[in-house]
């Protein structure tokens, strides 16, 4: 199933050295409210491991994780 | 501060207390010495950037519990007790130092500070008082190891996307995957980061030698050792050794993360594989002539910083500079001795804590920024993740106009085919 998912928040974390797409992304979240949704997209292919476990650690959901091209979209939905 | 968390901070420091660092507890003659080899200091001289000031708040504790001076004559002693009021100041000691252990080449004694701040740290981490960022990124790294089997799909899906990029750096062979995974029997393990570019450049390079080299699920940095947690240290640790067992590899390779070679060297104990950090494994592909370098490719003058757990804590200093005399005419050294070199100031876990540490790493790293801008280099090379985030900061901060870069960047960028 191909569900549309509307972000409430987008944050571009393209070529950003290391720590710093899981960093800006465990402050990102913070800055929805609980039940909203941020987009990340990243263009590394180590979020495709960082994120999810960066989700379980901190109790978030990635809803949904797209490959497009080289970008990676996550979209993240505030949990706590 | 109850007695019993008292007491649990307590043993955590009495678990610290190695000969050598009874010695470094012990010893300091308050000469001085140490005092302008910090680059905070340097850079804005209050006393409590000093390497003797920082290691006396930790001494301090120390005295009141480990010595004869906290049982007769604490006041007298220079006695500290362990309480909620010393927290603060075990953070402003442990976080404005980076580690980079210039002060320990200039003490006499050779006190090493960092191992002193590393009792500050674990303190932290027992009282749940260190940055929280850098405990959460352990954790991830922590929860990765645990759950990789899930993770390797998406993973490989990925680096495959990375591969034609790979391929434009170097041309792909018939019979050769341009980013292998999974070699059992390669002869090395590549640890990266997270990013593309600490992969593109390394693949193409080992492409060009051809390597025998198989990519590694995990990352190559341990923010364990950051937040100075020494179980999640080693677990971070772990997950690398043991998927370098199960490959049956002969080689761990570093990426440029100098967290990441110094916990690998030298804290990974006995392992039925060799450590080498990426700049000596492109040093020694060009010794052995499995790689060679078009000088034209970089007209202008490159100087180069030595990330401090490299260099200094790794002695890795003369492969860089075989790489450079292979890239450049117009090498242009940035201290008298590597050994002495500037930190950058962005070491010890402050570059990870980003936007929150920016104002303390730009001020205290002044004297970095000066040094740089000496040199009247164009390239600024490095070898380290978190030196060239700091050093990119730093330009953009001094107006440096200098061209950051990693030295493998340049390297792949050179190959000559």
């Amino acid at each position: 199933m191909n569900e549309t998912i509307k972000a409430d928040k987008v944050m571009d974390l393209k070529g950003l050295p290391c720590p710093m797409p899981v960093v800006k992304v465990s402050k990102g979240i913070k800055e929805v409210a609980v039940g909203q949704v941020i987009e990340a997209i990243s263009t590394d292919p180590g979020a495709l491991t960082d994120f999810p476990a960066w989700a379980k650690t901190s109790g978030n959901q990635i809803l949904k994780t797209e490959q497009s091209g080289k970008e990676i979209h996550f979209f993240i939905k505030r949990l706590s | 501060m109850e007695k019993r968390i008292r007491e649990e901070l307590l043993a955590l420091f009495k678990s610290k207390l190695s000969r050598p660092m009874e010695m470094y507890l012990e010893t300091c003659a308050r000469c001085g010495i140490c005092t302008e080899a910090c680059h905070a200091y340097a850079s804005m001289p209050l006393p409590k950037y000093t390497p003797a000031y920082r290691a006396e708040v930790v001494r301090r504790i120390y005295k009141n519990y480990f010595r004869w001076q906290g049982k007769t004559v604490p006041k007298a002693g220079e006695c500290k007790k362990l309480d909620e009021t010393i927290i603060d100041e075990l953070k402003e000691a442990a976080y404005s130092c980076t580690g980079c252990r210039r002060c320990m080449v200039y003490c006499p004694f050779g006190i090493d500070t960092q191992q002193i701040m590393s009792i500050a740290k674990l303190l932290l981490v027992g009282a749940h008082a260190e940055p929280e960022l850098l405990s959460l990124l352990a954790d991830v790294s922590i929860s990765k190891g645990e759950s990789i089997d899930s993770f390797k799909e998406g993973f490989l899906e990925g680096v495959k996307n990375l591969e034609e990029e790979v391929v434009e750096k170097w041309r792909h062979e018939a019979g050769r995957t341009p980013i292998p995974t999974e070699v059992v029997g390669a002869e090395i393990l590549y640890v990266a980061l997270a990013g593309a570019h600490s992969i593109i450049p390394a693949a193409a390079i080992f492409n060009a030698a051809k390597e025998n080299w198989t990519l590694s699920f995990f990352e190559a940095v341990n923010f364990g050792a950051f937040v100075g947690d020494p179980t999640k240290t080693k677990i971070i640790m772990d997950r690398i050794i043991n998927e370098a067992k199960r490959l049956k590899v002969k080689e761990v390779c570093i990426c440029e993360c100098g967290t990441a070679f110094r916990v690998m060297s030298q804290l990974s104990g006995s392992r039925p594989f060799k450590v080498s950090s990426i700049t000596e494994v492109h040093s020694r592909y060009l010794k052995e002539g499995r790689i060679r370098l078009d000088k034209s490719k970089f007209n202008v003058p490159i100087t180069y910083h030595d990330p401090c757990q490299i260099a200094r804590n790794g002695g890795v200093i003369d492969e860089p500079r075989y790489i450079l005399s292979h890239l450049t005419d117009n090498f242009i050294e940035m201290s008298q001795d590597p050994k002495y070199n500037w930190c950058c100031g962005g070491g010890g876990g402050l570059v990870a804590l980003g936007e929150e540490t920016l104002d303390f790493r730009m001020k205290s790293a002044k004297v970095k920024a000066e040094q740089i801008s000496k040199t009247g280099a164009a390239i600024l090379a490095t070898a380290c993740e978190n030196c060239h985030t700091q050093l990119s900061n730093l330009n953009e901060h001094y107006k440096l106009g200098m061209n950051v870069q990693f030295l493998s960047s340049l390297v792949s960028d050179a190959l000559a085919k």
